[in-house]
């Protein structure tokens, strides 16, 4: 078993380091015609709030290049969901049947509300954990504040998904402010143009959101060369991992275990292919 | 059972203002629903069939689109078949109602039952599809936004018409109540007057008298990415799952 959080009373073991990340897989048994869920370390839900919230207005997708032919894309979302009462009302026999544990990714608005959310999902049957989703322009004081409100009022480990630049400020805090594991990182700001071609003479218009390309990957393992090494607790490595070779880079430079993130909704079946090369693949080759 | 399937490429061919692109394919989507295609791009792209036969399916594309570049047969990975598709029920009087850019889906109802009507509307006269393409025994009803040819459109307008111009909306409005089902596929911001127009033609329609096809992205289609999630009466739905096509008045209608 994989230990994301040695500090933690209660632990949170795993039994294969791939994971999907929040916002890629659904809350629950979305892929179980695609993906062989046993094959997974754990089910990371997609973004959870206290209270419902709506999806963005307007377009949410932009890809890179012309018809289709670029190498990532920008989706903003709005992080919908229904509020983590109605999500549990919904899944939480899901959750109870599935044969993996679930960690549940929980939007960290303000502290109350974190702790209010984080109350409500302890004691949930196979909820193992919480990953707190930060925005990008988190101070580290309130970064702090709400690792803290989510420990408070739960019992449940916490893992924080980092804003990907934030990491030099964040990371090294959070691991001494008591988190439990982290996800490195959340995908980048960036924007796009809304379409690729120019149309007319109309304003041509553009779209902010989170980027997810797998020319994401050396950024990420430049972070992970920069601090899996100082970090106390296990790093879960997240951003432009799109295979095989992918993964055991990440695991190679100390990172725990790995989340694909948006990238499988091209291929679901990448899950299964990494979780099985890994299975197969000697970790203890692995240098620490 | 939502499946990974391989389909072959068989030919691409223009057929202004489209392209025809023909695949082999073990399950194809029926109208109205829709296969996720690995073309190489970052995201699937949703291929919706213009054609279905027992072999596969073809779709008609913008040029230039990623599939017109594939050499017969070339593999193509398809997530599929996805979505709720078009449900005709008992209907013999089908009406098919597009914006000519939207209206590839719609292609596989023409004879599906013994009498169609088709609507399509066009900003202008060249990006009408040509009429000859169509069966003889559909009933054909051109709209151009600015007049050039058929009626005048757009298709819920009910601003006056200029002189030697007759509007679309009345004939909408009868051929609403001569049919016993009627599909549409426009952009699905136009749906909420399309609907009020179909209120305004049947008091009561009954479930799925009215269908529409909401075309958005849709890059994971299983309902996991929330992208294509629209606002409907009950709340916001996915297009992917809960649709593509969904009953409009029940949908979109304004509230009473």
């Amino acid at each position: 078993m994989i230990e994301l959080a040695p500090r933690h009373k209660f632990g949170l073991p795993i039994a294969s380091p791939v994971m999907p990340a929040a916002g890629a897989f659904g809350y629950g048994d979305t892929y179980h015609d695609l993906v062989d869920l046993r094959v997974l370390g754990a089910l990371v839900t997609n973004p959870v709030s206290l209270n419902p919230r709506e999806a963005a207005r307007g377009q949410r997708i932009a890809i890179h290049g012309e018809h289709n032919a670029g190498c990532g894309f920008v989706a903003h979302t709005g992080l919908p969901n229904p509020g983590v009462q109605r999500v549990l009302r919904q899944q939480r026999q899901i959750w109870e049947r599935l044969p993996i544990p679930v960690i549940v990714h929980l939007i960290a608005t303000t502290p109350s509300e974190t702790a209010r959310a984080a109350e409500r999902l302890s004691g949930v049957p196979n909820v193992v954990g919480l990953e707190l989703g930060l925005i990008d322009s988190i101070t580290v004081q309130r970064a702090l504040n709400l690792l803290a409100a989510a420990q408070a009022e739960g019992d449940l480990p916490v893992i924080v998904r980092v804003p990907f630049g934030s990491v030099d400020a964040l990371a090294p805090r959070l691991a001494e402010g008591g988190a439990d594991a982290l996800t490195l990182t959340a995908p980048p700001r960036a924007v796009l143009p809304a379409s690729a071609v120019p149309e007319d003479e109309a304003p041509r218009h553009y779209l902010r959101g989170r980027l997810y390309s797998p020319a994401l990957l050396p950024l990420l393992l430049n972070i992970l060369a920069r601090w899996c090494s100082k970090l106390p607790i296990p790093v879960i490595a997240c951003g432009g991992i799109a295979s095989l070779p992918d993964a055991i880079a990440c695991l190679e430079l100390g990172a725990t275990a790995i989340q694909i993130d948006a990238l499988l909704w091209r291929d679901p079946a990448i899950l299964q292919q990494i979780a099985e090369g890994l299975a197969k693949f000697d970790t203890s080759t692995i240098s620490e | 059972m939502v499946k990974q399937q391989d389909a072959v490429f068989r030919q691409a061919y223009p057929a202004p203002p489209y392209w025809v692109a023909r695949f082999d394919l073990p399950h194809p989507p029926g109208p109205g629903g829709f296969v996720l295609a690995d073309l190489g791009g970052p995201l699937r792209e949703a291929l919706f069939p213009a054609a279905i036969d027992a072999n596969g399916f073809a779709a008609m594309l913008p040029p230039r689109h990623a599939a017109t570049r594939l050499l017969p047969g070339a593999t193509v990975n398809m997530l599929g078949p996805l979505g709720q598709g078009f449900r005709l029920g008992d209907a013999t009087r089908l009406l098919l109602v597009a914006e000519a850019a939207f209206l590839p889906p719609l292609l596989p109802l023409l004879e599906a039952v013994p009498a169609v009507a088709l609507v399509i509307e066009a900003p202008t006269r060249a990006q009408l599809p040509p009429p000859d393409r169509f069966p003889p025994a559909v009933e054909l009803t051109l709209v151009t936004c600015d007049g050039s040819a058929g009626y005048l459109g757009p298709l819920e307008s009910t601003d006056p018409a200029p002189a030697n111009l007759e509007r679309v909306t009345p004939r909408l409005v009868e051929l609403i109540a001569w049919a016993e089902c009627a599909c549409f596929a426009c952009a699905s911001d136009r749906y909420p007057a399309l609907a009020a127009l179909v209120r305004a033609a049947r008091i009561q329609p009954a479930p799925d008298f009215a269908q529409a096809l909401v075309q958005v992205p849709m890059p994971c289609g299983v309902g996991a990415c929330e992208v294509c999630r629209i606002n409907t009466r009950a709340g916001e739905k996915h297009a992917c799952t809960d649709g593509p096509v969904f009953d409009i008045a029940r949908t979109f209608a304004p509230s009473l």
